[in-house]
């Protein structure tokens, strides 16, 4: 190493200051760049800054912004605002139909759209009013079933009836994507892009079908539907039919019309009497066995609320529990189930010929449906004829799926379905603020606030040791709740010590601590998920930070780039 | 199943060089109360969180005209500056922090900081804009930490790089990017970006990253370029040499002058092959200038004088 690989850097802090020593300025260089790998030109200002000492920084010009220009328009929440001759407004909508007709105006042939839209769009049940519109535009992102902000519409009043006039120059701003498509009727879509409501039409082979009951709850009788299920090649969906329907399974239809309603997170096509069920003919399509093939799911497939599953898996754990309801013991046996994608839980109300010492059983089981607790898919077998016990599983059997765990992306989780026994990378994000020591409710295991449990009022409570942090992926974030036992292995501290560091430094000062340890940091965290509409939530029983090499990953990147 | 509400869901953390952060001159902000809000940078990074690190190079308060001090700092990596402000609107946690940092890195300790920190980008009354960056969480590293910063950042740099110059291929509308399978969460920001920046060169970003890698690898010496000139603004003592980079200079001139005479970055390069910074160069230039043994008939362009 040349002692005078600084000298052109010192030169410049030395013309700067003159009175520095050269000596000393040497010594900073090299330790920025020894010890913070910062290289000189990078440290220059900083030495310069230093070696300057008394002098004041010149403070640079204030930065206050600048007055937003506030456009003239009306905004308003509801419809019921607006008088006749309003122009230039803006309100939240959400679109109810939209359809294009072609009109001549001014001797000029003319693509426009019109139909329905409903004011208070986010409040679901509440109280709307609907208007009709006419879009002169015609924007191209105006389609039924999203929520849009109109910005710059006009109101239009024709014989007592308002309307509201989109224009051309109508901003359309789309909150929230149309979730009802926009199909021509009679034109089938396939079965896995059903969106979660609206009326679709597709083709589909019967799996199953059989005649059911839906009891009235006012008690004043009980209506004749048909349940059942059917398929294309990219999937499978129940269906309810309120009028008669005598096609047998394995029978090809289109369905013309069907409502799609989505119970839990599960959609299902509806038959009513607008809808036309015929008979399909197509020699290419599959036929019902290769159909049912593909109506087996796995264990990370679930949804809450889906009926007739078929599925292959395998029991770990299996246990009888007795309860008392209407004076009456009934028994219920309940466990954990696993597959290579995953595990969950399993409750049967009939007794299976399942003994503990045979553990692990592999199974498949028919028609049964699926329920979630705290985000946790149960199978729940109603009749022990649902279920068939395999002599081996499918897959390799040398598996343990009662320790497996499944590698999942942090996207894949944070966009799927509540999953258990899963891990996943990520990006320290966040570190909160209420990481360390929290009381639990003595009932509920509650945290509390203050000594106060938001059920169970004043509490002494449990002492317990939590993290709190958000990974991210650079793509999508989760909440990561990492218990006590995997905290303490992560800091490598004992419970006793994380309190007497909180009550001599501080909260604050112990989660800057912790932020020193972990922010920015890759960890890999395993456990299960709860996702629902607030987002994805990883509660961890092993959380690890990867060390890495950054002069191989350079190295590495260097290779997978060309970067010379 | 229908989203109901407008959850708001928290946005992803980018890791960024401040050299394609500090050029970015877009930004994207719902009318709504609770939109997020956007930096749109040339590679077409949509972003209202990164994740950034660097030497502190300064931590300041400054009183603001409602009374209360707002601390105005800047941090730095191999590829140029971030600008970042403390403020009232902080977590404690943050605001605590700084309190702390900001009398070490004024007393000349150096401290390697990492933050994570919500984009901004601002105008002023004359027109123009800034990037700036408001830190929700903060916290020092050592130099293995900085180095794994620099490489995470630099593969998703080279990552967005590319995503971009394929998009070129396409329509920047969404719907085309959409069918060309374009990664989905680039898909807006680039179709904006192409939109706003037009053309961008992108050699640049190729020099931070070589520079960032040489860093993460230890070989700092690689990544080390002479000061620039701006910073040396006093006149150097008259040394020994400096007689000798006279006669160099002149020596060159007297060569090179084809009859519009030689232009000023030929000479420092001249000047640097035989030994003399960058910097000193500039200064003799100037002084052979003021003693009046060369002249400028245009600018950049120096004759001798006869």
């Amino acid at each position: 190493m040349s002692e005078d690989k600084y000298e052109d850097h010192i030169n410049a802090v030395l013309s700067e200051c003159p009175s520095a020593d050269r000596e000393e300025v040497r010594e900073a260089f090299a330790k920025y760049e020894s010890e913070f790998y910062i290289p000189p030109q990078d440290a220059l200002r900083s030495i310069i800054r230093r070696f300057k000492g008394d002098i004041a920084p010149s403070s640079t010009t204030s930065t206050s912004s600048s007055s937003q220009k506030q456009s003239v328009s009306k905004k308003v929440a509801s419809l019921t605002e607006l008088s006749a001759t309003d122009r230039d407004i803006e309100i939240e909508v959400e679109i109810i139909s939209h359809n294009l007709r072609e009109q001549t105006i001014r001797g000029e042939q003319k693509q426009i759209a019109f139909g329905l839209l409903e004011d208070n769009p986010w409040d679901e049940g509440g109280q709307r009013t609907r208007w009709e519109y006419k879009d002169w535009g015609p924007n191209s992102n105006i389609s039924p079933g999203s929520v849009v902000r109109i910005e710059g519409a006009s109101v239009n009043e024709y014989q007592g009836r308002m309307s509201l006039n989109i224009n051309q120059s109508t901003r359309i701003a789309v909150l929230r994507e149309g979730t009802r498509p926009v199909v021509a009727p009679g034109e089938p879509i396939e079965i896995n892009s059903i969106p979660s409501d609206g009326y679709v039409c597709v083709v589909g082979r019967i799996l199953s079908s059989r005649p059911d009951q839906i009891h009235r709850k006012d008690g004043s009788g009980s209506i004749d539907v048909v349940r059942g299920r059917m398929a294309d090649e990219s999937g499978t969906i129940g269906f309810l039919s309120w009028e008669p329907f005598d096609h047998e399974v394995g029978a090809l239809v289109k369905i013309d019309g069907a409502q799609v309603r989505t119970f839990r997170d599960t959609p299902e096509l509806n038959f009513g009497k607008t809808t036309k069920v015929e008979l399909y003919h197509d020699s290419n399509f599959a036929n019902a066995e290769s159909l049912m093939e593909q109506n087996i799911v796995t264990i990370s497939q679930l949804r809450d609320g889906s009926r007739d599953v078929e599925a292959v898996v395998q029991i770990t754990e299996w246990t009888k529990r007795s309860f008392v309801r209407d004076g009456e013991e009934k028994f219920l046996w309940s466990g954990q189930i696993a597959d290579p994608s995953g595990k969950c839980r399993m409750s049967a109300w009939e007794e299976l010929p399942i003994s503990e010492s045979d553990l692990p059983v592999t199974i498949k089981v028919k028609g049964v449906r699926v329920r979630s607790w705290q985000g946790i898919p149960d199978i729940t077998v109603d009749k022990s004829a649902q279920v068939e016990i395999l002599e081996s599983p499918p897959w390799d059997d040398s598996i343990d799926l009662s320790n497996h765990v499944v590698e999942v992306s942090l996207t894949e989780l944070v966009n799927g379905s509540s999953r258990v026994g899963i891990s996943t990378q990520g990006i320290v994000a966040s570190v909160r603020e209420d990481c360390g020591i929290i009381m639990r409710c003595t009932q509920c295991r509650r945290v509390l606030r203050d000594g106060n449990c938001n059920q169970h009022g004043d509490d002494e409570g449990n002492q317990d040791v939590r993290l709190r942090l958000v990974i991210d992926d650079g793509m999508s974030t989760s909440s990561l709740l990492i218990n006590k036992d995997a905290s303490l292995s992560l800091l490598n501290m004992t419970e006793e010590k994380i309190k007497a560091e909180i009550d001599s430094d501080g909260q604050m000062e112990f989660v800057q601590r912790l932020r020193g340890k972990l922010l920015g940091q890759l960890v890999t965290a395993s456990g299960r998920t709860i996702v629902d509409e607030q987002g994805a939530m990883l509660l961890a029983d092993k959380t690890e930070i990867i060390e890495q090499d950054p002069g191989l990953i350079s190295t590495e990147i260097r290779a997978q780039w060309g970067v010379q | 199943m229908m989203q109901s509400s407008r959850s708001i869901k928290r946005q992803s953390a980018w890791h960024m060089l401040a050299s394609e952060f500090g050029e970015s001159t877009l930004n994207e902000k719902g009318s709504g109360e609770f939109d997020p809000s956007f930096v749109i940078t040339k590679l077409g990074s949509k972003v209202n969180r990164v994740i950034v690190a660097g030497l502190l190079e300064r931590l300041e308060p400054r009183d603001t005209a409602n009374g209360s001090v707002l601390y105005q700092g800047q941090i730095r990596d191999p590829s140029g500056v971030h600008y970042f402000s403390v403020g009232d609107y902080a977590s404690d946690s943050m605001r605590e922090l700084t309190l702390q940092l900001s009398p070490r890195v004024e007393s000349g300790e150096p401290i390697l900081l990492l933050m994570v920190a919500k984009t901004r980008l601002f105008q002023t009354e004359e027109g123009a804009i800034y990037t700036s960056l408001r830190p929700e969480e903060a916290c020092e590293i050592d130099s293995n930490r900085y180095a794994t910063w620099l490489t995470k950042t630099c593969q998703d740099t080279l990552q967005r790089m590319k995503t971009f110059t394929d998009s070129l291929d396409f329509e920047p509308t969404i719907e085309s990017l959409t069918k060309e399978n374009v990664a989905s969460h680039m898909i807006e920001g680039l179709v904006a970006s192409r939109n706003h920046y037009g053309e961008i060169d992108l050699e640049h970003y190729n020099l931070n990253i070589m520079q960032a890698l040489d860093i993460a690898e230890g070989k700092i010496e690689a990544a080390s370029t002479p000061p620039q000139q701006q910073l040396v603004s006093s006149q150097e003592d008259g040394s020994d040499n400096s007689d000798e980079l006279g006669e160099i200079l002149l020596d060159i001139i007297k060569k090179l002058d084809q009859g519009e005479g030689v232009d000023f970055e030929t000479l420092i390069t001249n000047a640097s092959a035989r030994g003399f910074s960058r910097s000193v160069a500039e200064e003799k230039i100037e002084s052979l200038s003021d003693e009046g043994s060369i002249h400028e008939p245009a600018f950049g362009w120096f004759r001798i004088v006869s």
